[in-house]
């Protein structure tokens, strides 16, 4: 079971999640992206929503 | 075949058979409301957009209140107590105190589901006055049938019961274990029934002091804006309660299936500490648009929604290093090479880790919701349920269904009828939501309508900036489709697993994690003081807001009328003529409220 018989046993310290950083940066920039994207759907794709 | 069935162990089944069978029972009722919600999903899907229509549109609600109540009430909260007695008894190792308790509780949310269930169907025979079109958010004036409210009441009392099931059993845990930490898994069934407790305050006034006697005829009126708001004082909660059991299995069993093991206990102790605090004091985000609440309270709200992230990307971080962890052991190298060595020829690893993916995306679309003045562009529109598809209809449901195909051998003792067909079905609902939740938003943005049977107008078109309706209604549909297909294979693939024959050894453990519980303060098991803090918040931000709504509208509400859905489907002019009323009624109801 890959559990018990892994190819390379890493501790708690040596572990280093580099790559999950790596994929949260890219959701940060994904996300800020769409939220410049929602300003054109907002405010130019329609009519103003928010009045008064 | 199975990795689980080399490991040889004992599985849940063989060391806790009384168990396993109620675990058995609650899951078969998930999945038995996931089908009947389903066709009724794919029905409403091929109807609004016109490919194919079976039933005449006076029937849509009928249709889409079953959709969302068997969706949204039965299947999330039936699999939620079968996985969290699963969790409770594994984690602690021991039986639960009472099998006869335990067997009442289930048959309370049976009855109390069949009884909500008969009262909606009854919306489509036209020989009994019995309806409870009301949708699944049951707004007055909408009234249904007292059945309805009646089984929604015992539902909910069966699921507090169950929560004290798991209360007993870690009383009598701690008994046996004085000084030990609570395990995670209780840990994290615990808090999120502390959440449900609190929760429940605002239906049950909702359901048993308003709406029930109000449909029996005991009073005329209800305030509609108070129910509301008692309505989304346990709305948005019920969120997380159907997120919480998916994220249990993201923090344990996941990290399991990708070869390692969860990063940081201490972590997901206060994520789901996080929520008990957080998840109440911020229903008001959902009534961004309604008249009669004043703009500062819907401020307060969207903050709280803000500091409601915090959990879920904590949840982020810890979940997916806790997947490269597993990737790394299993050989993973590189900045991003450590994907590939994820076991995805699985289907409970890869329909979870999809299920994620779209929580991610759920994640944007979530915060244009929660944003008060961004939130006008979408309000009821499609892109709503464009949203919820992928948290509750994915990040949710297809972790159930991924974790089914890990959970469901270790239940029966019979290995997974067929891992490709699985795969094939997770991957069929990933693209299948896809396409649904996309052209959902998009339709959204330019304005079409949720909630209606034809939204298809004379003298009007939407014009998208880019593409056309027809586009986005194709894409619907297709996608609706093949998310119904995709519940056809997983629906079979549980039954024939179910009439295959008996194996031992299919038992799978869980391993402890890399940063063990004796890292983290002591306080964070004080469940005592969570509570307490979040019934502050949850006063806090709540008494400013219900006082203002009783004092302006009173108790029983500023003179709205009754109208129970009931189409004259023989007399179109007695009917229109009715409708006309209603309008005219809810726009002196509106203009009222604005003017006060
Ligand atoms: C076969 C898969 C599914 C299909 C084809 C489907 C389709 C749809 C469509 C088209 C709507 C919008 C109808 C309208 O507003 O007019 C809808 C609403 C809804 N769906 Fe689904 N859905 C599916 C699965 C799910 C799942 C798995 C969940 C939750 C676990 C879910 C929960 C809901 C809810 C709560 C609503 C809103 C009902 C309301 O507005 O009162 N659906 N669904
Ligand atoms: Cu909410």
């Amino acid at each position: 079971m890959s559990t018990e018989t892994p190819k390379r046993e890493i501790d708690h310290e040596e572990f280093d999640p580099k790559g999950t950083l790596a994929l949260i940066l890219i959701y940060f920039v994904i996300l800020s992206i769409l939220w410049v994207f929602m300003y054109f759907i907002e405010f130019l794709g329609n009519d103003l929503t928010v009045i008064g | 075949m199975s990795e689980s069935l080399e490991s040889g162990a004992p599985s849940f089944l063989d060391q806790f058979p009384a168990e396993a069978k109620l675990v058995r029972a609650t899951l078969w009722s998930s999945f038995t409301a996931l089908i009947l919600g389903g066709l009724f999903g794919i029905i409403q899907t091929l109807h609004r957009t016109d490919i194919l229509r079976v039933m005449d549109s006076s029937y849509y609600y009928t249709v889409l209140t079953a959709h969302g109540v068997l969706m949204v009430v039965s299947f999330t909260i039936f699999f939620l107590v079968g996985v969290f007695t699963w969790g409770v008894v594994r984690s602690l190792d021991r039986p639960l105190v009472d099998m006869r308790y335990s067997w009442t509780w289930y048959g309370l949310m049976v009855l109390g589901t069949l009884m909500a269930v008969v009262a909606v169907l009854g919306g489509f025979v036209d020989t009994t006055e019995m309806s409870a079109d009301v949708l699944f958010t049951f707004y007055a004036p909408l009234q249904a049938h007292p059945l309805f409210y009646g089984g929604l009441a015992i539902f909910l009392i069966g699921s507090w019961l169950a929560g004290a099931d798991w209360f007993r059993a870690w009383y009598a845990w701690k008994r046996e274990h004085p000084d030990e930490r609570i395990p995670l898994q209780t840990f994290m069934a615990l808090t999120t029934m502390l959440m449900w407790y609190i929760a429940s305050i605002g239906i049950t006034i909702a359901v048993v002091v308003f709406l029930l006697p109000w449909s029996l005829g005991l009073f005329d009126e209800v305030n509609a804006l108070l129910t509301r708001t008692l309505f989304w004082f346990w709305g948005h909660p019920v969120v997380y309660f159907w997120l919480m059991p998916a994220y249990m299995l993201w923090y344990t069993v996941l990290p399991k299936l990708a070869g390692g093991r969860l990063f940081s206990d201490p972590l997901a102790r206060v994520v789901f500490v996080l929520f008990l605090l957080l998840s109440t004091p911020v229903g008001i985000h959902h009534q961004y648009v309604d008249p009669g609440i004043a703009e500062g309270f819907k401020f307060i709200a969207m903050t709280n929604t803000m500091f409601l992230l915090l959990p879920s990307l904590l949840t982020a971080f810890t979940v997916v290093a806790s997947m490269e962890y597993g990737a790394r052991r299993r050989g993973g190298t590189g900045l991003f090479g450590w994907l590939r060595a994820l076991p995805w020829a699985r289907p409970a690893f890869t329909g979870m880790a999809l299920a994620g993916l779209m929580f991610a995306a759920g994640g944007f679309s979530g915060m244009i919701n929660a944003g008060m003045n961004i939130n006008y562009l979408v309000h009821n529109t499609l892109w709503v349920p464009g949203h919820f598809h992928l948290t509750v209809g994915t990040a949710v449901g297809l972790t159930f269904m991924a974790a089914t195909y890990w959970l469901w051998p270790q239940l029966t003792n019979k290995p997974l009828f067929s891992r490709p067909i699985g795969l094939l079905q997770v991957v069929m609902w990933f693209v299948g939501m896809a396409l649904m939740s996309n052209a959902m938003h998009v339709s959204g943005l330019f304005g079409v309508p949720r909630r209606t049977a034809e939204p298809q107008y004379e003298g009007f078109d939407f014009t998208p900036a880019f593409g056309t309706m027809n586009e986005f209604d194709m894409q619907i549909a297709v996608g609706g489709t093949l998310l119904f297909l995709s519940l056809g294979l997983f629906i079979g693939n549980v039954v024939l697993t179910s009439l295959g024959s008996k194996q031992s050894g299919l038992g799978d453990s869980l391993p402890p994690a890399l940063s063990g519980p004796s890292d983290s303060p002591v306080v964070l098991d004080n469940l005592k003081l969570w509570l307490g803090i979040a019934l502050v918040l949850v006063v806090l931000a709540y008494s400013l807001p219900l006082v203002s709504i009783i004092s302006r509208g009173g108790l029983f509400g500023p003179g709205v009328g009754t109208y129970p859905v009931i189409i004259d489907t023989f007399s179109a002019v007695v009917e229109s003529v009715a409708t006309t009323g209603i309008i005219e009624t809810l726009a002196q109801f509106e203009v009222g409220v604005i003017v006060q």
